[in-house]
């Protein structure tokens, strides 16, 4: 059974249908893949300068949003300069 | 902590709440319920493109029309973080001990566990 318990309390990324990528602590979940967040940071990715991090502290991500969920590996995370990075932002989904 | 009992603890409190149109609302949750049915009062209304704002009393908002919430200095006391964990841990007891609890099943191991004295 695929379940998102081993990642409580881990550092995660959020791709949300509408492009946005989420960074931040999984504090919980439920059933319907709804999930709160702690410390969370939006990154936006951009060609021309480098990515932004935006604070936004606790967040609930309906689970019906949820493109992705994946475990963030720190050690590699932080070796990463951020501002060295460019990158095009993830296009939202159309139906 | 389960997202509706931080939703139901977030009660009172200031949060930003967004929809799937862009469009997000600012104000104090008055209500919710388990579809995320939101009520707020006193409430910021912003247009998806940031350009336009409306002021009302109250409003309520459909779960299903939601995206996310942004909880703002939310304090959840940390009696009600424990409450909430060891409420999450009664139903996983009870589910667990309704599935055992068979003819001949003495019960499951967790009687016993839970006659232990706290060290």
């Amino acid at each position: 059974m695929s379940s998102l318990q081993g990642y409580i309390d881990r550092r995660v990324l959020l791709v949300l249908q509408d492009g946005r990528a989420i960074v931040g602590v999984l504090a919980g979940f439920d059933q319907k893949s709804n999930i709160v967040v702690s410390d969370c940071r939006e990154r936006v990715y951009s060609l021309d300068e480098g990515v932004d991090e935006i604070p936004l502290g606790l967040y609930l991500v309906k689970g019906d949003m949820i493109a992705l969920i994946g475990e963030i590996d720190d050690a590699i995370d932080q070796a990463v300069d951020p501002s060295t990075i460019r990158a095009e932002p993830i296009t939202p989904i159309r139906y | 902590m389960l997202p509706l009992s931080l939703l139901s603890a977030a009660q009172n409190k200031p949060m930003l709440v967004e929809l799937k149109n862009g469009e997000t609302f600012n104000g104090h949750l008055v209500n919710c319920d388990n579809f995320m049915n939101i009520t707020l009062r006193e409430v910021y209304q912003t247009s998806a493109d940031g350009d336009r704002f409306w002021k009302l009393k109250e409003c309520y908002i459909r779960g299903s029309t939601v995206t996310c919430a942004q909880i703002k200095y939310l304090r959840v006391p940390d009696t009600l973080l424990d409450s909430v964990k060891e409420e999450q841990a009664r139903a996983r007891e009870a589910s667990r001990s309704a599935r055992g609890a068979g003819p001949g099943s003495r019960g499951g191991p967790c009687l016993y566990f839970h006659a232990l004295p706290r060290i």
